[in-house]
């Protein structure tokens, strides 16, 4: 199963995705083609993500900046206009208890009726009010109006009261009633005319304090309630606390202008507080105003946008990998494709060079070989005629065998030499006409490729007038590529290779291959002609490219010489004639 | 039926005429050109065996002067070298070639076929 799955993927691989075939390793240009994959991918996946993710971060973070600064304005905006409410409110029971004071004097106050009356009338403009009470210098209470009888009580030790009377004004906690509804206490301190003083004082209920704040609460995210400056919780919260119990978060610190802040690591998500502690213009209360926002609750359409900017950019991100992927896939087979079959045909060349120089070497050993072949056939057939023709031996069968032997070795000698000579009339020469500006640029276009990666610049420059020029354009075209994958070899990234094609005298071509590479020492000169001399490393070359070289140029009766200097460079030159006449081979063979 | 034979291989040449001459085949031999010239010269012949590849005078151009002489003079080529193409300019003329190492029966076959 497993087996057949990873056979099905790999009907899928592209075909670079196997390494390159060690033999074709000297030919090709690159021989880990999965690595240049997968560098290819990584860096067009990284520049087309990479800005893609940046500018999307950079939005998020504008999106959430400009969100929370709206969220505290907001909330902000809440708590100021909640604090002037609760404000008022206070402000507006101290400024009744003072009105009252200064209307009715401390005579009409300790009345007992007049204050049942008055209280009765400030019920009815102010409402909320519980009970009224007159309370003298030493703390005692002298006049009281309200549900309870609290006459004759000494307040003289409670903290209000001292409280009060070095304030001028008091406000209390709010606190539970003997009724068991929160009360604030509110007293003004009053002086008579003699000079002492007393305090009136009223308790209030708080149900319109909490109606008020109750307005301003807006959705089911919001709460808005008062803690005293110990954190105890004053009015109804929703959600941090009952009331008189301290309140779940931490108390803000004192401002004296209306704040708000984001706390991020509360248990129920990040909030938005905002807060004002409440004084009045003539005294301060403990009062602090909260105003407490989720924001999670607030962020409803915008969690819905961002939603969709992930998706949108999700899907971005897994085309761009997909099309990036598919891309350099493309090109990469494309390369290893181009790669491979310049690899095949150098190999092939590279091949056919050796078949060739073994031909020369074969026609070579059987040319030397046949003459005295000859000479020992003609002596031993000589032998062979004294015994049977002179008859002298003609019984002596065993010597008869053993010259038999020798003639029979020759013949076989003779076989080989014949079919090692019927080998390289394959190499012989097929005279036709030649481009040879087109020729010259054939051959560069193998190297066109390796000249960009390695920065190399080629100069060509074929004179016009050679035209006509007859020769084997096979052999002449070896010679060149021959030449120029020399000159390749010898260079270094960065340097200049020139061909150059000119008539020389009437009827020879002289064409020049110099480049400005390593060069050679003068003492490996007079050598490089002969095979199997080579500077390259082992396994790096066989010696014969410029030994096959010189064969051809002489097979095609042309001349090759060599000028080098060491680090500096290397320039051939091949003269060839421009018509290429029968004769010339005729002589050639008779000469050798 | 006289036999002049003509190759810079003086060995081979001296092995070959006596051969030929103990098959009661009269035969000469000479090692240059310019010698194969004057015998000619001096003496009728009916067959020229020669080498093609020789110093001075080459095969073919011994040929040609050959018939020049004597248009009725046969001639065999030998080589040394296998390439059939080396004989095309003077085969034409010759009677046949034969490469080195050669089979001195075939040799035979070809001067009965000229005698005969």
């Amino acid at each position: 199963m497993i087996a057949k799955f990873r056979r099905a993927l790999r009907a899928f691989q592209p075909k670079f995705y196997r390494s390159v075939s060690a033999h074709y390793n000297p030919y090709v240009t690159f021989t880990n083609y999965r690595r240049i994959w997968l560098i290819g991918i990584f860096l067009l996946i990284a520049t087309a993500l990479l800005p893609l993710l940046v500018v999307t971060a950079f939005h998020y973070q504008l999106i959430q900046n400009s969100i929370d600064s709206e969220l505290i304005l907001r909330t902000e905006r809440v708590a100021s206009n909640a604090r002037r409410a609760v404000t008022f409110f206070l402000e507006e029971g101290l400024d009744a208890l003072r009105f009252t004071v200064n209307e009715f004097g401390y005579g009409r106050l300790t009345d007992p009726d007049h204050l049942q009356e008055i209280l009765r009338n400030l019920k009815l403009g102010f409402g909320g009010l519980t009970d009224l009470s007159v309370i003298s210098q030493q703390g005692l209470q002298i006049a009281y109006a309200g549900p309870f009888k609290l006459e004759g009580r000494d307040y003289s030790d409670q903290q209000w009261f001292i409280q009060c009377r070095k304030q001028n004004l008091y406000i209390s906690d709010i606190f539970r009633g003997y009724r068991d509804v929160p009360h604030v206490i509110i007293a003004v301190k009053a002086f008579r005319n003699d000079g002492s003083y007393f305090i009136f004082r009223a308790t209030l209920e708080t149900e319109r304090l909490i109606q008020i704040l109750d307005s301003y609460k807006s959705g089911a995210y919001a709460d808005i309630f008062i803690v005293n400056r110990q954190g105890f919780i004053q009015t109804p919260s929703a959600h941090y606390g009952d009331i008189f119990e301290k309140m779940s978060l931490p108390l803000p610190s004192y401002s004296s202008r209306t704040e708000a802040v984001i706390y991020n690591d509360i248990g129920s998500g990040p909030i938005i507080t905002g807060y004002a502690y409440i004084s009045t213009q003539l005294a301060h209360t403990p009062f602090i105003l909260m105003v407490v926002k989720q924001k999670q609750g607030m962020l409803g359409p915008w969690q819905e946008l961002r939603s969709k900017i992930t998706w949108f950019v999700g899907c971005g991100i897994l085309i761009v990998i997909l099309v990036m992927t598919l891309t350099c896939t493309y090109m990469v087979n494309r390369l290893y494709q181009a790669d491979t079959a310049k690899a095949e045909t150098m190999a092939l060349m590279e091949q056919n060079n050796q078949l060739v120089s073994m031909g020369q070497l074969a026609a070579g050993v059987a040319h030397e070989i046949n003459n005295p072949l000859a000479l020992i056939n003609e002596t031993a057939g000589y032998i062979k005629d004294l015994f049977v023709i002179k008859h002298q031996y003609k019984d002596d069968k065993e010597l008869l065998e053993n010259i038999d032997a020798i003639i029979d070795a020759v013949d076989r000698c003779g076989t080989i030499t014949k079919q090692l000579l019927g080998f390289t009339r394959k190499f012989d020469p097929k005279i036709q006409q030649v481009d040879l500006a087109r020729l010259i640029s054939e051959v560069l276009a193998f190297h066109k490729k390796e000249a960009e990666y390695r920065n190399i610049e080629v100069y060509v420059d074929v004179e016009g007038d050679i035209s006509g020029l007859e020769t084997d354009q096979g052999k002449l075209q070896q010679i060149l590529v021959n030449l120029v994958n020399n000159a390749f070899q010898a260079m270094d990234d960065g340097c200049i290779l020139e061909v150059r094609a000119a008539a020389e005298e009437a009827d020879r071509v002289r064409l020049t291959i110099s480049d400005n590479g390593c060069g050679m020492p003068e003492d490996t000169l007079p050598k490089i002609f002969e095979p199997f001399f080579t500077t390259k490393e082992k396994d790096q070359g066989t010696g014969l490219g410029l030994a096959i070289t010189y064969g051809l140029v002489t097979k095609l009766h042309g001349k090759i010489a060599v000028e080098s200097r060491e680090n500096e460079g290397t320039t051939f030159v091949v003269t060839l004639p421009k018509q290429f006449k029968e004769e010339m081979r005729e002589n050639e063979s008779s000469s050798g | 039926m006289k036999v002049l034979l003509v190759d810079d291989e003086s060995k081979f040449a001296v092995m070959l005429s006596k051969r030929l001459n103990l098959r009661g085949i009269d035969t000469d031999y000479v090692h240059t050109g310019k010698d194969a010239l004057e015998m000619v010269g001096q003496n009728r012949y009916d067959v020229v065996i020669l080498d093609v590849k020789m110093p001075g005078i080459s095969g073919i151009e011994l040929q040609r002067r050959l018939m020049d002489m004597d248009p009725a003079l046969k001639t065999i080529l030998l080589t040394g070298h296998g390439s059939h193409d080396d004989f095309k300019a003077g085969s034409a003329e010759a009677v046949c070639y034969l490469s080195k190492p050669l089979k001195i029966e075939k040799l035979l076959q070809i001067l009965h076929q000229i005698e005969g």
